[in-house]
């Protein structure tokens, strides 16, 4: 346990050091900054995937809804309500979480592949919203809005700026992310994950905790999704599109779902792979779609998942404690993946 | 009452699409577990298939009967070689590796035939319209209409009388014993699949001259038929059928008054039938019928 926090701390620094220089090394392989501050937004999407799929086990192929939510949430109360920075994340936060607790109760009937059929159906729902109130949201076009003001400081904040807001963000929602799996209610949901069946039995009331995981990982949507479209000062209806869904569950999965760093590895390969294909081929769905074929086929638990198998066979005993610090907290060997 | 008419007639048409499609879904989806996101690229398949045969210079009936066929083949295929090491996995697995394999299929289809729609129309015999003795409504609607009831009848006979349906039937209740008992389940799953296909292929091939032919044709399909099987019923053919039928009613009748709102109609539709029957309208989890 101290071992492996000592490893992690370390590990997070090694990837703040990184992140800090992000901006310089991707101008080097000329990759926008915009980029890297997907990067690290998508990351976030996929963490609060992660929160659902790899620590509580119910699937939410429909979490764009709420990413979408958080970036029109953002974007409508800027253009109408004029509200300031902080304030519009905040909203589109707030938005993000009311869809949630609309569908919620709608999806908490169910498990299994019913609770991801009605999350595919239920998601879809705002992405029609978005596309037909054409007056308010600028339906099919989407809808361009300023990025305003930081509250009482009257700043704008450039995009390298905002890259590194970003990034504070991020290392805050790390260290939430940590300390929520790590607490009691973080066990709570391993252990649903594990055996609802059991934890029923127990005595605790599953259907509120996997709702309350859905609301926090509404929020987190949110808070990507809102950040996003202060980003690019854009909000499209395909943000909501279960297209999108599928590109942020792909994410966590590639890397390793059910680990803490797995979702950010995935980010990281897919937006800058995403980049760089479709500058240069036309055609780069085939690619991605590819892609999603050999992460099933070929790494089904995740790069991260991939590299812990393979580091346990070669140090057995040791392999616990570093599982424990990707992992965030102490898993058994079968519940990285189902 | 003379407006409406019509409105009515296409309502059900659309709905007899959403439900051929959604028992198609909902068989994959019982009995493998697997949720097809590829079910839309197979029915675009189809239509563009269909199209290149009339192209080629075939009758449009042989292309009607062949282009769903060849989609079967292709779908078994992939079943044998992708989809079926995942039968034992997360369902996010199969959901994963056949949303991929729509993203391929759908830039597959813009490269060999373009972004923008290839014009498919019904042949000179199916245009035209039949006098309904209150209103006139196009041939080939009819024709749609009376294609997908057949479709929908063998359909229900095929699993209610024959046996193959009755063990279709019975390895959706319990797999391991119907394997124990002598079944190739394997095989099972696989006609399974290739039945959903076929049925999809036919829905495509109809859909395309109805509704127009584009890279995303199936797809547009694919969600009122997701919500057609969770309004239905999981599991329930004729479930399936209602649904669909309410469903396709409600969003043309919509879109007569608020067009705009025929989307969102039918997810208020959904959330209310939900919230009075929390299985749908005949859902009887895991029983075809």
């Amino acid at each position: 346990m101290i071992m492996s926090n000592r490893a992690g701390l370390i590990a997070g620094l090694v990837l703040l050091i990184a992140l800090l220089f992000m901006p310089q090394i991707a101008s080097h392989i000329g990759l926008a900054i915009s980029v890297c501050t997907e990067v690290l937004l998508y990351a976030i999407a996929a963490m609060a995937v992660n929160l659902l799929l790899g620590y509580t086990g119910v699937l939410p192929f429909g979490n764009a809804a709420f990413f979408g939510l958080g970036a029109y949430g953002a974007g409508l109360t800027i253009e109408y309500l004029h509200v300031g920075f902080i304030t519009s994340i905040v909203l589109g936060m707030a938005a993000a979480l009311v869809g949630a607790v609309l569908i919620g109760p709608f999806l908490l009937r169910r498990r299994g592949i019913y609770f991801a059929l009605l999350m595919i159906a239920f998601g879809q729902v705002f992405y029609f919203i978005a596309y037909r109130f054409t007056d308010i949201t600028g339906g099919e076009d989407g809808m361009n809005f300023a990025r305003p003001a930081i509250e009482g400081l009257g700043v704008v904040l450039k995009d390298q700026q905002f890259y590194y807001a970003m990034l504070v963000v991020f290392a805050l929602v790390v260290i939430g992310f940590l300390l929520l799996v790590r607490s009691p209610f973080g066990r709570t949901l391993v252990a649903i994950k594990e055996n609802e069946v059991r934890a029923r039995y127990l005595g605790l009331n599953t259907d509120r905790f996997i709702f309350v995981a859905l609301l926090i990982s509404a929020i987190m949507e949110g808070l990507a999704g809102a950040c996003f479209g202060l980003s690019i000062m854009f909000a499209y209806p395909l943000m909501l599109d279960w297209h999108n869904s599928g590109n942020i569950v792909l994410m966590t999965i590639l890397g390793g779902s059910g680990t803490l760093f797995g979702p950010f590895i995935g980010a990281v390969i897919f937006v800058v792979g995403q980049e760089i294909l479709s500058t240069h081929w036309i055609w780069w769905q085939i690619p991605l779609g590819a892609l999603f074929v050999a992460c099933v086929l070929g790494f089904p638990k995740g790069i991260l998942g991939t590299a812990l198998d393979l580091f346990s066979k070669r140090r057995g005993g040791f392999a616990f404690e570093a599982r424990e610090l990707v992992h965030g907290t102490k898993l058994s060997e079968r519940e990285i993946i189902p | 009452m003379a407006h409406i008419a019509p409105e009515i007639f296409n309502g059900l048409i659309l709905g007899a699409f959403y439900a051929v499609v959604a028992i198609g879904l909902s068989l994959i989806m019982n009995l493998t577990g697997t949720i097809n996101m590829a079910h839309g690229s197979f029915m675009t398949l189809a239509g563009y298939l269909a199209f290149a045969m009339v192209s080629a210079g075939t009758s449009y009936w042989f292309a009607l009967f062949a282009a769903p066929i060849l989609a079967l083949i292709v779908g078994v295929l992939l079943e044998r070689t992708l989809i079926r090491p995942l039968y034992r996995r997360d369902p996010v697995y199969s959901l994963l590796l056949t949303f991929g394999l729509s993203l391929i299929a759908e830039e597959t289809y813009r490269l060999i035939w373009g972004d923008n729609g290839v014009p498919f129309s019904p042949p000179l015999a199916l245009q035209g319209a039949v006098s309904l003795g209150f209103t006139y409504f196009p041939t080939y609607r009819l024709f749609i209409a009376g294609v997908l009831l057949v479709i929908i009848v063998l359909l229900v006979l095929f699993l209610q009388r024959t046996r193959l349906g009755l063990r279709l039937r019975a390895a959706v209740q319990d797999n391991e014993m119907i394997a124990a008992l002598g079944t190739n389940t394997q095989l099972l799953y696989m006609m399974n699949f290739g039945l959903g296909i076929l049925l999809a292929g036919v829905a495509g091939v109809l859909a395309s001259g109805m509704l127009g032919l584009n890279a995303q044709t199936g797809n547009a399909l694919l969600m009122p038929a997701f919500v057609t099987v969770i309004v239905g019923g999981m599991g329930s053919v004729f479930g399936a059928v209602a649904g669909g039928m309410l469903i396709g009613l409600t969003i043309s009748i919509v879109t007569l008054y608020i067009p705009a709102a025929s989307e969102i109609a039918m997810y208020v539709l959904m959330a209310v039938i939900l919230l009075v029957r929390p299985r749908g309208l005949f859902g009887e989890e895991g029983i075809f019928g």
